[in-house]
This record gives structure tokens, sequence and C-alpha cells, in this order.
């Protein structure tokens, strides 16, 4: 029973090794370019022809490894570098040929034809092989100050990679978009055009990307899932969120149509008891207003915000909306102040 | 409208750009409103000269049939020509676009942008036109908005900016602000960024926003701090922005943790507050989100989800849980479905919201379509039953 036991845990972790991807990480191994330049391999010698540049991939294939003198006794008989080497070297090098402006050939008079000045990690035998953005950025200053991806990325939306390091779209990106994108709306232009910050942004945008793209659940879009149904609590514990991309206008056109607070059609008055009255304790709407204000724009705007004026306005029994020292640049003669102070009046 | 809008998305495209186009058409029918939906996307490939670079893009939509309150049945949602020169010193966009400028918040506009780099990498762009009104308006006068930014890059990710920007509705005020962005990387493990808004309508902070984050190979934490007046982000022109400061404040780290090659783990925790002294109003709640993502296979073609939230403040705080599932099927099919399950605090809303998704979606070469349902219960509809269908076909693309 024991036996059964321990036998079915291992397989489970065998399992789940495997769902994980855990043991795709033990079998990619980068390939062993250290001792090869150690013991004097020049690098040419595997990678024949990479000085011409060109389509071809330039790789070592097994009679590179077998017939060059080296090792000429493998000691299996399957693909070298299928256990010595990173499966996915051949498809990455692959996509990097589509994607991107490069030339071996024109690198080599630069870096004297040393190879390790861009592929240092030839050195510590860690990493991938493709240098990363760092090292081009030693010569082509250029392009870093200018802030241009495309002196060497062909199409980024074609290629599909996504930012490395800063601007990582990782976490909670929808949140942190905004920050990034202020300092740094110039670098996401590289990738996003214009109809994707619409999608959002526009107020024109027939529907939002979630209700387009339904048939992809982990795509990253705003409003997913159920958000119709919960929106009215999401946007009462964040309120400003909602105007930070909608006009108050967006929020009443969708009430209205559904008979939301459109009184004049004989629906209920969403508000509790105790909402509006002249007894303290009947005022619930102005702590309510003051601490969601866009809310109570959201049916009552337009038109609707005269129902404020009739008890607010200069002598009315509301008494005045604004709290202790609120002050304003506005003439008392501009909108909105002149709905509450006539001419003359302060 | 749409007539001239599909008239001028064929000259801007053909005259920009002798070369193929890319082309999207995407057909939405659902039984919920609006009942049909056809968006057009056209992107010319960036064309290149010895002088400039053009590009042009477009998206139309024409619903078929009106959504209920609205009364337009297609509009215009981006219709823009891009011009840089060769060495990207100075960009010119015409057209209708989001104008971002900095710190301020995102506007879409019918209008001109024009952006130059000056020496000592300093950068100066100019925003000016007409924001953009649903439908055909053809009563509106005396709207505009201009504005512009000064700002100063930093390395390859640094930068600092100045932005302001007025905006007026029929000649009155309706937002003028003042914003300050900045971010830089300080190396490719660590970053900061944030932005301030500061409204000159009437005065007072309206947001500040700041995000700092600090990565290794599998993880990375992230500190961040919300704060907004929802007040002045409201138009100057409505009443409800004479309310005051009642701001809202969200601060917290986010954690994310690739546990496994496939498996990646996201951990936000944060409180908010909303709080104001002289209404009396002291609203302070824990939000909390874990979520974890497991890719089923080296792509992540099939992959599971879930998450665990619970979001609000005071009587609007709720609990909700999320799964989301893709399965790529035989056929050139994939399967997938999402059900979320939110319960909230104030049971006078009811005790619990459901909202479930199953879709089934096949994609070969330029065709993809996808059918789902979707079915919901919650305090807007006591319960509601939805059919999608999408059809698209692409143009020009890979």
């Amino acid at each position: 029973m024991k036996r059964a036991a321990v036998v079915l845990v291992c397989v489970t972790l065998a399992a789940c090794a495997g769902i994980l991807g855990l043991r795709d990480r033990k079998r990619d191994t980068t390939f062993p370019h250290r001792p090869h330049v150690i013991s004097g391999v020049t690098c040419t010698k595997c990678h024949a022809g990479v000085t011409k540049g060109g389509a071809e991939l330039h790789l070592p294939d097994d009679a590179t490894c077998t017939t060059s003198g080296c090792h000429t006794k493998p000691h299996d008989s399957r693909s070298c570098t299928g256990c010595h080497g990173s499966p996915t070297a051949v498809v990455d090098l692959m996509a990097a040929r589509e994607h991107l402006i490069f030339d071996h050939g024109k690198h080599l008079g630069q870096t004297s034809g040393n190879c390790m000045r861009c592929h240092d990690a030839v050195a510590t035998g860690k990493g991938p092989m493709r240098p990363p953005m760092a090292t081009c950025f030693r010569c082509h200053d250029d392009l870093e100050k200018a802030r241009r991806c495309d002196g060497c990325h062909k199409d980024l939306v074609e290629e599909g990679t996504l930012p490395a390091s800063h601007l990582a779209h990782d976490g909670d990106w929808i949140r942190e978009h905004g920050i990034r994108a202020s300092s740094s709306g110039d670098l996401c232009e590289t990738c996003h055009k214009q109809s994707f910050c619409a999608s959002c942004h526009g107020a024109t945008a027939p529907a939002l990307p979630a209700d387009r793209r339904f048939a992809d659940p982990f795509r990253a879009t705003i409003h997913r899932a159920g958000f119709s149904g919960r929106h009215a609590l999401e946007a009462r514990s964040d309120p400003g969120a909602c105007t930070t991309c909608h006009t108050p206008d967006r929020c009443m056109t969708c009430h209205v149509a559904k008979g939301v607070g459109d009184m004049t059609s004989g629906n209920h008055n969403p508000h509790p008891a105790g909402w509006v009255g002249l007894a303290a304790s009947d005022n619930l709407h102005g702590r309510e207003a003051r601490r969601d204000p866009a809310s109570c724009a959201s049916c009552h705007g337009g038109a609707g915000e005269m129902l404020c004026v009739k008890c607010h306005a200069v002598g009315g029994v509301g008494g005045t909306p604004h709290p202790p020292g609120w002050s304003s640049a506005q003439p008392l003669y501009s909108m909105p102040c002149r709905l509450c102070h006539p001419v003359g009046s302060r | 409208m749409i007539r001239l809008a599909c008239l001028a998305l064929v000259l801007v495209t053909a005259t920009a750009h002798a070369g193929p186009l890319r082309l999207r058409a995407d057909a939405l029918a659902t039984t919920a409103s609006p009942a049909g939906l056809l968006v057009l996307e056209a992107d010319s490939p960036t064309v290149t000269s010895s002088l400039a670079n053009l590009r042009a893009e477009a998206v139309v939509w024409i619903a078929g049939s009106q959504t209920p309150g609205e009364d337009q049945v297609g509009d215009v949602l981006v219709i823009a020509v891009d011009a840089r020169d060769a060495k990207g010193r100075a960009r010119a966009r015409l057209g209708r676009f989001v104008s971002t400028l900095g710190a301020l918040r995102a506007t879409h506009v019918d209008g001109g942008l024009l952006r130059l780099s000056l020496p000592q990498r300093f950068e100066v762009e100019a925003v000016g036109g007409v924001p953009v009104m649903p439908g055909l308006a053809t009563s509106r006068s005396f709207d505009w908005l201009a504005g512009g930014r000064a700002s100063r890059r930093f390395g390859f990710g640094g930068s600092v900016g100045v932005a302001y920007a007025q905006r007026r509705d029929a000649g009155q005020l309706a937002t003028e602000e003042l914003g300050i962005d900045a971010g830089y990387a300080f190396n490719r493990r660590s970053d900061v960024g944030a932005r301030f808004a500061y409204d000159l309508a009437n005065p007072g902070i309206a947001e500040i926003a700041a995000t700092g984050s600090l990565r290794d190979e599998e993880t990375r934490t992230e500190v961040y701090v919300i704060h907004r007046v929802a007040s002045h982000l409201l138009p100057a022109n409505s009443l409800f922005s004479v309310l005051g400061d009642v701001p809202s404040t969200r601060g917290g780290t986010l954690l994310t943790w690739k546990a496994a090659p496939r498996l990646d783990l996201i951990m936000d925790l944060g409180i908010r507050r909303i709080a104001d002294a002289d209404s009396g109003i002291n609203d302070v709640g824990v939000e909390v989100a874990g979520r974890a993502r497991l890719r089923l296979d080296a792509r992540g073609t099939n992959m599971l989800g879930a998450e665990l939230r619970r979001g609000g403040v005071g009587d609007s705080a709720w609990l909700g849980a999320r799964g989301t599932a893709r399965i790529k099927l035989p056929h050139a099919l994939t399967l997938a479905s999402e059900l979320e399950l939110v319960r909230p605090d104030d049971a006078r809303r009811g005790s619990l919201w459901p909202w479930a998704l199953v879709a089934a979606s096949w994609q070969r070469g330029e065709w993809s379509a996808a059918l789902a349902t979707e079915a919901s219960a919650s305090a807007e509809y006591r319960h509601r039953f939805d059919v999608l269908v999408q059809l698209a076909r692409t143009w020009g693309m890979k």
C-alpha cells in the first residue's frame, strides 16, 4: 500500500513538473559555447559563412561536429544539437532574421572580427546568445537618443515582441499603462496605432475590445467579464476613475436607454428614503454627491442639473453646496456659476 | 456621415501608399444591443522615402440597428495620417485621433498634432482641434481643445515633461489642466514613473499617480499609489464640479512571480481610502487580488486562469472569483470559457451575481469566426442570456 502511494506521488509530481514546464526548463540548455572557445575553436569554424550575411541561419549541423576533426566518435547516435542546445534556438533565430534589420557582415568590420564584442554571453556560458538591446546601443546611441525602434525592428506589431525591461506589460498593466504612457507615449506608438488607443479612449468607440474579442478570455482588456453587472460598485469604489475615459454623457445615454433614473417615463425613484429633505437627517444626497459626483452626473447631467438649482441657488433652502474654503477662478457669469448666482448676487 | 467617412477612408489609404494595405472587416452580431456591428479597419504600411515616412489608418463602424437611446448608426473611430521626417525629428498627425499630452487626460479630437525634437534632447508638441462627440453634431459651436507639452529625455526610458491643455464646450471653459509627468529606467531591472494633473479651472489637484518596479528573472515587484479627485475630473461647466474635494487614494504593491516556466502568479495588495473631514466621509477598505495563469503548452495556446478578488470600500465592497480556460481543438477550433461569481457585501443588491461565457472560435488563414453564449444574473438584470456571433476577414496581414 505504501509503495503504491509513493508511486502515485511520484507520478503526480512528474505530471505536475511536465504541466508546469519544469521538465522543459531542465532540457533548455544553451549550447556550451564557452568550452569550445577555450579549446581554441573559432566561431566561424562552426558558423561558417556568417561573415557573408544572407538569409541562411549559419548554424552547425551534426556533420560540422563530426567531420571537423573534433567529435569524430559521438557518444550517441541522436542529433548533437537535440541535447546540446536550446530547443528553441532555431525558431528564435528564424524569427530574428524575419523581424530584425541586421547583417553580421556589416558588423564584423566594426568589431574587428571579434564576435564576443557583442555576444558576451559566450564568456559567461549563460543566457541566450542574442545580445540584449543595451549591447546594440553601445554603438547605435543615435537610435537610443531618438528612441527609434524602427532602426532595427522591421515591424514590432508583426514581431509581437513585448517590452522586456522597462514598460514591460506585466502585472496589472491596464492600471499602470496610463502612468507609463504619460512620459513614454512616443515609445508606445512604436507598436500601438491610434486605433488601439481609441478602442477604449475613443468617444465614438462602438464596443469595447472585451466585447469585440469575446472569444479570447485571456486578452487583457478593461471591463472584462461581468463588469456591466458590477459597474455601479466599481464606480462608487473608485470615484473619478470612470471620468478619466468617459464623459458623464456616456453614462446618462445608457441609463436613460435602460430606464434607470428616467423619471419622465414613470420609473421608480432609485434613491432611498431620506435622500432629500429639510431635516439634517434627510440629506443623504449631499454626502453622496460629494463622495461620488460623477455618479450623480451620470443621471442628472445636462438639463437634470436644474434639479439641484431649485434648492441650492443663492437664497435657496438648500444652502451652499460648496465645502468650507472652496474657491474658483471662474467668473460668476460663467457656467455653471450663473445657474445659482444670478447677476448681482454673490 | 458614414458615406463621407468611407470615402475619406478610401481616399486617405489609397493616396498615402500605393502598396498593399492592411485591412480588416469585423462583423459582430449579438442578441443584445447593438444587434449588429460592422467594423472596418485599414492601415497602410509605412511609406519610407529619403524625406519622410508616411502612414495612414482608419477605423469606421456601422451598426446594423440603432442602439437604444443613441441616434447614430455608424461613426468614425479613427481616421488619421501620420507624417514623420526621415530622421525622426519632426512628426505631424492630422485627422481624428486620441490626444495624449503627458499627464493630462486622453481626449478624442478632430484636429492636428505637431511634435518636434529639439537639441539637447528637448521635445515640444502641440495639439489643437475639436473634441469628438458621438454622431454628427451639426449644432456645435465654439468647441475646441488646445494644448502642448514640453519634455526632456534621459537615457532610453527616461523623460520629464510639462503639459497644459484647455478645452471649451460652446465657448464655456470645460477643462483647464496643467500636468507634470516623469519616468526613468535606472537599469533593466528597476524603473519609476509618475504623473500629476492640476485643475486650473477650479484650482485643486485632479490626479496624482506614481509607480516603481523592481524585477529579476522570475519576479517583479511594483509599488504604486493613485490619488484622484472626482470633482476635478468632471468638466468645469458641470454643476457637480463645485462640490469640492473628496479624494480617493489607493496605494499598494503588486507582486508577479513566474513560479514555473508555465505558471505565473500575481498578487495585488492594496488599501483604498475615500475620506473628507468636512463631509464626515471616511471609507477605508482593503483591496486584494490573486491571479494564477497556467500555460498548458510552451506557447500558451492552451491555458487555464483563476482569480480571486476582494474589491471596493464601504457598502460597495464585493468578493469575486473568476476562472478562465482556453483549449485548442482539432480543425483549427478553439474552445474558451469564462466564469465569474461576485458576492456583494450589501445583500440588498443580491446575494450572488454569476456570469458565464462559453465560446468556440475558428481561424484559418485570413478568416476567423466565433460563436458564444453569455449568461448572467446581477442587480442590473435578474437574468440575462445572449448569443454572440463574430466573423472577421483580414487582407494584407500575416
